[in-house]
């Protein structure tokens, strides 16, 4: 049992310590591909980090960033787990954060926030995860392959959304498709004042460690991995594969959803229907955290750290592209890939039934 | 000529010419999943292939250049993703969305360096006058009536495009070759033991994916548009990918996937810029319909389309599933 324990920590240790040096070796590389392009590497490097986690302010922007990063990736992370392959977060995403705008700009019953901001925040996780569904039901009851009508629905609800922010939910006094902006009573509230450390954030990390007990403790979890790994073993053992699929979609599509209310409510206020690819990124969060909720929370956190700290260095006076940012995570990404699946290789060669493999991702 | 005739020729035209470059990518896409690797990262390739392209067109003056360029930047793409799917074993969804990162990202950076340097030399960074290409008409074809213009008054990339077509879909059906590449995807272990080495076999499909890609990307910037502006593929790369699930990995139902696509759009924008000066009451009565609507039918007819026939493809049966493969 504690050897077992011990195993399981050294594991764990070692893929963290891998982790933490691909970060840093890639990061040096960008500095040092910074400094041949002509832009000084060591202020780059000194105005990242002061502008991801130089100061509360910095440390507090870069969490806020990574709490919708964080969100869609656990929406990511929970339907690739069991086998449905949901590309739709970004939609989903869209669809919470313009119910969770209409609710709270446009709800006329009550106006106390103890109430308006509960509502909204379920309303959008609600309309994420019934946005999701319809996916799933096109995938069980007309064959259409959910990988392929997620990315479809992703347009639909592009488009829907902006018709309904240059219609019903528009601004006074703009043409441009956006909403007013959310009264100040109705903002998520902040737990260090004069920062961006809004409530959103904690509610975010909750659901991610509600979500790994889910995974990890209970039967449910338990079920929905078979039914990824493989559905036909999953129906052979008497479980309830349809319905799992539909809960964890739902499941899926509500992360996406409340990561767009939070997003609107804690962080930006109005709404536009570019807000940003979060539910696409959410696939790489997810995919680099292994699927792992716990995991993801570190990679959403490293998302939001570079993102932060390349927009500083934009800002700055040396102008560096903040598209930095993405190459760096696409290449740790890369790196970290091919580190995993040559040791699962070497691991399995070498005929060692004992050794922990990697989460299995599903094949498409 | 009368208005339908017209409205025909208009409508083929312009369909004819937004399904060129899904078409493209797709045909690559399409042979890269035959031989068991799917790439999800096909828009970041896309968008290296436009920004190639434009700032090659922009420095040189030719067109062509640029075109090259497009193309040997795709394969350079083509070369990361293989390296870490095939040699690296990395899991292919996973390498797809890192390339789509790296795709956004280096397209984007290199766009904003562009600008700076440009300006900084006090040049524009519009196209030189002339370098980007025009619509080739071929003679006397293109007076046919009806559906003429929409195959014979295209750009150049659209004529390779049909020949690309025409060759793969042989060489796919109908030659040793084909039948090597589409074993690969669907028994390796039957491929290795003919002497055909698997990865090598991949790698090269996913060359001629890139390739593919690439041009596809230098379609959108210096030939349908003769501009950039960051994410300017605006998913689809993403669309190519549904579109082969679509056609379900044939080559005929992806083309018609693709220009099935392409006429419901410029269906789409004819209706939304018609209702408001026609005469016709049903038309009329559309001015009430916000113009998104519009823009969301080709996604809502496909979703339709799909539940309509409603049939499901497996599709080849190694794909994502590194080789050599473990044993358990």
């Amino acid at each position: 049992m504690i050897r077992r324990l011990f195993k399981r920590i050294w594991s764990a240790a070692t893929a963290v310590t891998l982790a933490v040096l691909v970060c840093g070796a890639v990061l040096t590389l960008a500095i040092g591909a910074a400094a041949l392009l002509g832009y000084p590497p060591l202020r780059v490097a000194d105005l990242w980090l002061h502008g991801a986690a130089g100061s509360w302010y910095a440390l507090s922007s870069s969490c806020a960033d990574a709490c919708p990063l964080l969100l869609t990736g656990l929406a990511a992370g929970v339907a690739f787990r069991a086998g449905v392959l949901n590309i739709g977060a970004q939609g989903q995403f869209l669809m919470g954060a313009l119910v969770a705008v209409a609710l709270s700009t446009r709800m006329m019953i009550c106006h106390q926030p103890v109430l308006v901001i509960p509502i909204a925040l379920i309303g959008g996780a609600l309309a994420g995860g019934m946005w999701g569904l319809i996916a799933q039901y096109l995938e069980r009851y007309r064959s259409v392959p959910v990988v392929l009508s997620t990315i479809l629905l992703n347009f639909v609800a592009l488009y829907l959304a902006e018709a309904a922010l240059q219609g019903p939910l528009q601004a006074v006094g703009t043409a441009a498709a956006q909403s007013p902006e959310i009264a100040g009573k109705y903002w998520l509230p902040l737990f260090v004042a004069y920062t961006d450390f809004h409530i959103g954030i904690i509610l975010a990390l909750g659901l991610a460690v509600l979500l790994w007990v889910l995974q990890e403790r209970t039967v449910f979890g338990f079920e929905s991995q078979v039914v990824g790994l493989n559905p036909g073993t999953a129906k052979a053992m008497r479980m309830p594969v349809t319905w799992r699929q539909f809960q964890i979609m739902f499941i899926s599509g509500g992360c996406a959803g409340l990561g767009g209310a939070i997003q609107v409510l804690g962080q930006v206020h109005f709404m536009t229907a570019h807000m940003g690819n979060y539910g696409y990124a959410g696939i790489a969060v997810a995919l680099l955290g292994r699927l792992n909720p716990l995991g993801i929370i570190l990679s959403a956190g490293f998302f939001g750290f570079l993102d932060t700290g390349a927009f500083r260095v934009e800002e700055s006076s040396l102008a560096l592209p903040h598209d930095m940012a993405n190459v760096i995570k696409a290449v740790v990404i890369l790196v970290m890939l091919v580190l995993a699946g040559i040791s699962l290789w070497r691991s399995r060669r070498v005929g060692n039934p004992g050794s922990s493999a990697p989460t299995e991702t599903p094949s498409a | 000529m009368n208005t339908t005739q017209n409205l025909i020729t208009f409508l083929s035209r312009q369909a004819v010419t937004a399904a060129t470059p899904m078409i493209l990518a797709g045909v690559g896409e399409l042979v890269g999943e035959l031989s068991g690797v799917i790439n999800i990262g096909i828009e970041g390739t896309m968008l290296m292939g436009c920004i190639a392209a434009y700032t090659v067109t922009g420095v040189t003056g030719y067109g062509t250049v640029g075109l090259l360029a497009a193309v040997a930047t795709g394969m350079v793409m083509a070369v990361i993703f293989a390296a870490a799917t095939l040699w690296g074993r990395a899991d292919q969804i996973v390498a797809g969305t890192a390339m789509d990162l790296l795709g956004v990202g280096l397209s984007g950076m290199i766009w904003m360096m562009y600008q700076n340097w440009r300006e900084n030399l006090g040049f524009s960074t519009a196209l030189p006058h002339g370098s980007g290409f025009s619509p080739v008409v071929i003679p006397l074809l293109h007076e046919i009536p009806y559906l003429g213009p929409a195959v014979f008054e295209q750009y150049m990339l659209c004529y390779l495009t049909i020949c690309l077509c025409v060759v793969a879909w042989w060489t796919l059906n109908h030659t040793r070759l084909g039948l090597i590449i589409r074993a690969l995807g669907d028994a390796p272990e039957a491929c290795h033991a003919a002497g055909v080495r698997v990865r090598l076999g991949r790698s090269l499909c996913l060359l001629f994916a890139g390739a593919c890609a690439g041009a596809a990307g230098a379609y959108l910037s210096i030939m349908q548009t003769h501009a950039f502006a960051s994410d300017m593929t605006g998913g689809e790369g993403f669309v190519v990918l549904a579109l082969v699930i679509f056609g379900r990995w044939k080559l005929p139902g992806l083309v018609g996937g693709c220009l099935f696509f392409g006429l419901i759009n410029s269906l789409q924008q004819t209706l939304q810029a018609a209702r408001y000066t026609s005469q016709n009451s049903v038309l009329h009565a559309l001015t009430h319909v916000p113009f998104q609507f519009f823009q969301m039918l080709p996604y809502v007819a496909a979703i339709a389309a799909l539940a309509v026939m409603s049939r499901k493809s497996p599709g080849p049966r190694y794909i994502n599933i590194p080789w050599p493969s473990i044993k358990t």
